[in-house]
């Protein structure tokens, strides 16, 4: 069976502190909702990291749905597309008909700066940051393939020029390389603005059997991993082999290559998260995404734009609602509903989003789906 | 239970570090089977799920990443420099060093740093 994306919705991103994570889910399923011209739903899943147990179900009972399997999952990063795949999954499988995914996360209500270390975890007890983790990655890249700071800097440029006609997005001015690299330092290579910042954010997705029509947007293929342990035996950066092994299953699944992507929205928490990515994903050689980068090959108008919405960089990153802002984007994109943003003719869109933490593994979970045809 | 008012005392989960006739050695482990070297002790080797033995390892290695923390966590001083320092015949391990560094560099396992962290010492 061909399961489709019938509708989406997603709240405004960006700092929110008068609105509750509660408040945002209903922007989000009630466009969705509308948008997929259904009133209910058979089942939900859910996508959060941080938000208090009960959320979903707080939020849903205050628009009717009720006396429904609900489930939470957490996944990091990719909480929300993990969300998206269970839901896929269940209408493919025939277990349930209509469904919502669900993600949501009121960051700013719980931290002030980076994301707080897990105090239970080897590495980030030690003081690792995620933005530190990430750091790592672009010090080995930079060693290994000769790339510069402004290699990285030049994907916020790119982001941010594509998040400034993203209404939704929370950071709407496109900035400078300049402004890049001078912008406060994080964690060597990585400046301030090469990391999505604290955002707060619903978004969803209501899926069902593919209905006649040009408004739902075919799934053709979602893969769902988790890494294999990640240390001084991995051939890659950290994070490279589980996107390379999610996205290869995905392509098979769907019968393409990367080649045949038209559009994409990948997981670019931090500038080298997206340079990694595009090399993992096929779309570059091993050490070439800065040169495409560079080219404009990646950006709107290029061959293969990626992260039309801006990305994380632009939206903010607020976990559990990236993935399902994400699979948003690219279904406003199949349409040709993304306006400013839109890619002329796209035809087959492609999500990543790929979540980490936990020491010694490449990734706690790594959805990859692709969209449309 | 939220991120605000967990329990306040977990065990430390970092790796552990000891001084041998004033030489640091980490406390980990080696697959029986593959003889994959791990930097904790762990019921199974995560490549091939075979049992582990205790093993030592260290103090010399070299650095395989680095960088320079500029955000406070915690009551680290910042800036504070981090490397994976992947020890000889040994595994992969995040240190603090101190001072900065190139991917390259050799490093030696040294006390760790005051608040617990394990640490190390650029060489030469």
């Amino acid at each position: 069976m061909t399961v489709a994306v019938w509708g989406v919705g997603t709240s405004r991103f960006g700092r929110q502190p008068d609105r509750s994570a509660v408040e945002l889910a209903w922007d989000a399923v009630q466009e969705a909702l509308a948008d997929a011209s259904v009133e209910e739903v058979d089942a939900a899943y859910v996508g959060t990291v941080f938000e208090a147990p009960g959320v979903a179900q707080r939020a849903l009972s205050g628009i009717g749905l009720t006396g429904i399997p609900i489930v939470t999952v957490e996944n990091a990063c990719a909480s929300g597309t993990t969300a998206f795949h269970e839901a896929r999954e269940a209408v493919r499988t025939g277990r349930y008909e209509r469904v919502l995914a669900l993600g949501v996360e009121h960051l700013t209500s719980r931290f002030d700066g980076p994301i707080t270390p897990e105090r239970t975890d080897p590495e980030q007890a030690s003081g690792l940051l995620l933005p530190a983790l990430y750091a790592l990655s672009a010090s080995r890249y930079m060693a290994e393939h000769g790339a510069t700071p402004a290699d990285f800097a030049r994907v916020s440029v790119k982001n941010s020029r594509h998040g400034a006609l993203n209404p939704r997005a929370g950071r709407r001015r496109a900035v400078t390389e300049e402004e890049v690299l001078c912008s406060r330092m994080i964690a060597e290579p990585l400046t301030l603005y090469q990391c999505a910042g604290l955002s707060d954010a619903a978004a969803a997705a209501v899926l069902g059997p593919a209905r006649r029509g040009e408004h739902d947007v075919p799934v053709r293929a979602s893969v769902l991993r988790s890494g294999t342990a990640w240390d001084q035996r991995s051939a890659h950066v950290w994070g490279y082999d589980i996107v390379h092994a999610t996205s290869a299953r995905a392509y098979e699944e769907a019968g393409i290559g990367p080649a045949d992507v038209d559009v994409l929205e990948v997981h670019d928490a931090f500038t080298v998260g997206e340079i990694v990515t595009v090399e993992a994903l096929g779309l570059a050689e091993f050490g070439g995404a800065s040169r495409r980068v560079a080219s404009g090959a990646l950006s709107l108008g290029g061959d293969q734009p990626v992260n039309p919405s801006g990305g994380l960089l632009s939206r903010g990153h607020p976990l559990g609602a990236t993935g399902l802002a994400q699979i948003a984007e690219l279904t406003w994109q199949l349409r040709g509903e993304a306006g400013e943003r839109q890619v002329p003719g796209a035809r087959t869109a492609l999500v990543e989003t790929m979540g980490g933490g936990a020491s010694g593994v490449d990734g706690n979970g790594c959805v990859v789906a692709v969209l449309g045809g | 239970m939220t991120a605000t008012d967990a329990p306040r005392v977990v065990a430390d989960p970092r790796p552990v570090i000891v001084e041998q006739g004033g030489r640091h050695e980490l406390l980990g482990a080696r697959c029986v089977s593959c003889r994959h070297a791990l930097a904790r002790r762990t019921p199974r080797c995560p490549w091939c799920r075979s049992p582990v033995e205790p093993a030592a390892f260290g103090p010399d290695g070299a650095i395989w990443a680095v960088t320079v923390v500029h955000v406070a966590t915690g009551d680290r001083d910042v800036p504070y420099t981090l490397a994976y320092l992947d020890l000889d015949d040994g595994p992969r391990l995040l240190v603090q060093l101190d001072r900065a560094a190139a991917v390259g560099d050799r490093a030696r396992l040294a006390a760790p740093a005051p608040g617990g962290d394990p640490a190390a010492e650029l060489l030469a």
